[in-house]
């Protein structure tokens, strides 16, 4: 995988490598091994531990709660991925098309959600959905509408936590899109305005087939993290009503605060890393490889 | 034709210019709503401007000793956690981009292989090791951990890939030292790359919560998200304390990344997706 060079270096390779595998060891691979023997143990902070096998996968395969935490991710993805992609390749679009003067300041002003915290952005959301003095029921009010409790109703909870993370993901997802766009040769849509074809034409048969791997690219990081997401529910409704905000982070989260038995939880945040943990080999793998888009 | 393309035009811009103040309305909002009286915050109807500007709140939360004292020391710790990241990380990367050494591949894929370990699946195990170590409610617990980062290095390595051979050749025939190139040839034209990886590690650890949460029980240490969250859920009638407080916790970040957008925009493009 690495070519031959003139000359080895042990001695100053390792020198330097030190720093890095003595931390990554003590801090990730450890923890993640005894991460391993726990699930396979009756393991909790107050007694010996027993050996149990795959008791604890199976006690989280069956718990009605994780799995619905787990269709609760899924719900949350499915609300806050599409929505970012379409909004995302639809302002690119409009951004490419901008003078450069007015399109760094929109870049740079799409991108400043970015950098804020889950916990600020979550206090502030929490404030634009309260009941009374709340912006969202106040837009509402504008319709003849009643007020609603958003984050309290079982109907709103999700989207309302949705709504969040779209605002803190979107400038990025954007401004990746666009990085793709500008690589898409000029001389394409000349050639497609000499053909007589109009905006919707250029867009279906040009830029969404050559965004292709960008878009998939976002789609698999997009799922990983908004399935993993857990701050955002965390802090504005701990999970409720009813567990309806309970995404699966935030389920093994709870358990480490509350539960005795550690292993269960250990477990199911193992089997995730089983899921996530391929589709993220899987994008590392595009990435890597040289042709990692095509066009 | 001429008419149809102005309309198309003035759509586009008005749909960039609302997208745009809707990105910036919610941190604009929490901003003004500090300038509010402390009953006005959530006062119906919903107003957006305050009434009367006031700056008590902000005054109120930058004299509160606590504030100050995790503004302070979550900047000094996000500023330490990013340089020793650089430093940890650049060291690595330069290492696999350009020496041979025994091994490599094996080493390789061990660092590697950490980006794929998800942070949940090892909360509660790094929280034993580091409780065994003896680490809880001190500074090292917050900025160790994650320092090392394979994602860190995996990305300044994809930029070092890209610099010349032709530039350290001399000063190898010259007889420097491995070392010695890696100080004087690389890091000096690190800075793009640098920039990126280091805001984003401050970023980290300025935004984390759940790790300090963890970890830190003595106040003295809380970090600033920390600190909000316990704000928020203690005092939680003093709102436009809680909004000045939460403004001016984004206020860092957003200055730091005003003062480098043009590389971390411009790096978007570098990240390796193109």
């Amino acid at each position: 995988m690495f070519k031959k060079n003139y000359r080895q270096d042990n001695g100053v390779a390792y020198l330097l490598l030190a720093p890095i595998v003595i931390l990554l060891t003590i801090f990730v691979v450890i923890p993640f091994f005894y991460s391993l023997k726990v699930s396979f143990y009756n393991w909790s902070f107050y007694q010996p531990s027993v050996f149990v096998g795959f008791d604890n996968f199976k006690f989280v395969l069956e718990d009605d709660l994780f799995l619905n935490s787990v269709w609760v991710g899924i719900k949350f993805t499915l609300m806050v991925v599409p929505a970012s992609m379409v909004v995302s390749f639809l302002f690119a679009n409009v951004i490419k098309g901008m003078r450069k003067g007015s399109a760094s300041i929109v870049k740079t002003s799409i991108y400043i959600p970015t950098i804020i915290s889950g916990i600020v952005a979550s206090v502030i959301f929490v404030f634009i959905y309260d009941y009374m003095g709340g912006l969202a029921n106040y837009v509402l009010s504008w319709f003849g509408s009643e007020p609603r409790a958003w984050l309290a109703d079982v109907k709103t909870a999700l989207p309302s936590i949705a709504v969040p993370a779209i605002w803190l993901g979107f400038g990025l997802t954007t401004l990746i899109m666009l990085a793709g766009l500008h690589d898409i040769p000029e001389s394409y849509y000349e050639a497609a305005d000499l053909e007589g074809a109009g905006t919707w034409q250029k867009m279906w048969y040009i830029t969404v087939p050559l965004m292709k791997n960008i878009v998939l690219f976002l789609t698999v990081t997009g799922f990983t993290g908004a399935i993993s997401q857990y701050e955002l529910s965390l802090v504005m409704t701990g999970g409720g009503p009813l567990d309806t905000t309970t995404t699966p982070n935030l389920y093994i989260l709870n358990h480490f605060r509350n539960d005795v038995m550690v292993g269960n939880s250990i477990a199911a945040s193992l089997l995730l890393f089983v899921v996530l943990g391929s589709i993220s080999a899987i994008i590392f793998k595009v990435l890597n490889s040289e042709k990692a888009i095509d066009g | 034709m001429k008419a149809k393309l102005t309309i198309q035009k003035t759509a586009l811009t008005a749909i960039a210019a609302f997208f745009t103040l809707l990105a910036l309305f919610p941190l604009a909002w929490v901003m003004i709503a500090g300038f509010k009286e402390k009953t006005e915050v959530l006062s119906t109807p919903f107003r957006f401007f305050p009434k009367q500007w006031l700056v008590t709140n902000y005054v109120d939360i930058l004299k509160d000793a606590a504030f100050q004292k995790a503004m302070l020391t979550t900047f000094g710790g996000a500023v330490l956690f990013a340089v020793l990241s650089l430093l940890v990380n650049a060291s690595a990367a330069y290492v696999f981009a350009r020496l041979e050494f025994r091994f490599k591949t094996v080493m390789w894929l061990y660092v590697i292989i950490t980006m794929f370990v998800p942070g949940m699946a090892i909360l509660l195990t790094s929280f034993i090791v580091v409780n065994k170590l003896g680490m809880l409610d001190t500074f090292a617990v917050l900025v160790l951990p994650g320092v090392a980062s394979a994602g860190a290095m995996f990305f300044i390595r994809q930029f070092y890939l890209n610099i010349p051979l032709a530039l350290e050749e001399a000063a190898l025939i010259d007889g420097a030292g491995r070392i010695r190139i890696f100080t004087s040839v690389f890091l000096p034209m690190s800075y793009p790359v640098f920039v990126i990886v280091g805001i984003g590690s401050y970023l980290g650890y300025w935004n984390s919560f759940v790790w300090p949460t963890m970890t830190i029980t003595n106040p003295d240490l809380y970090q600033i998200m920390q600190y909000l969250a316990t704000f928020r859920s203690e005092r939680s009638t003093e709102m436009g304390m809680l909004m000045a407080g939460s403004a001016l916790s984004a206020l860092p970040t957003i200055v730091l990344f005003l003062i480098f957008q043009k590389y971390i925009i411009s790096g978007i493009k570098i990240s390796g997706l193109k």
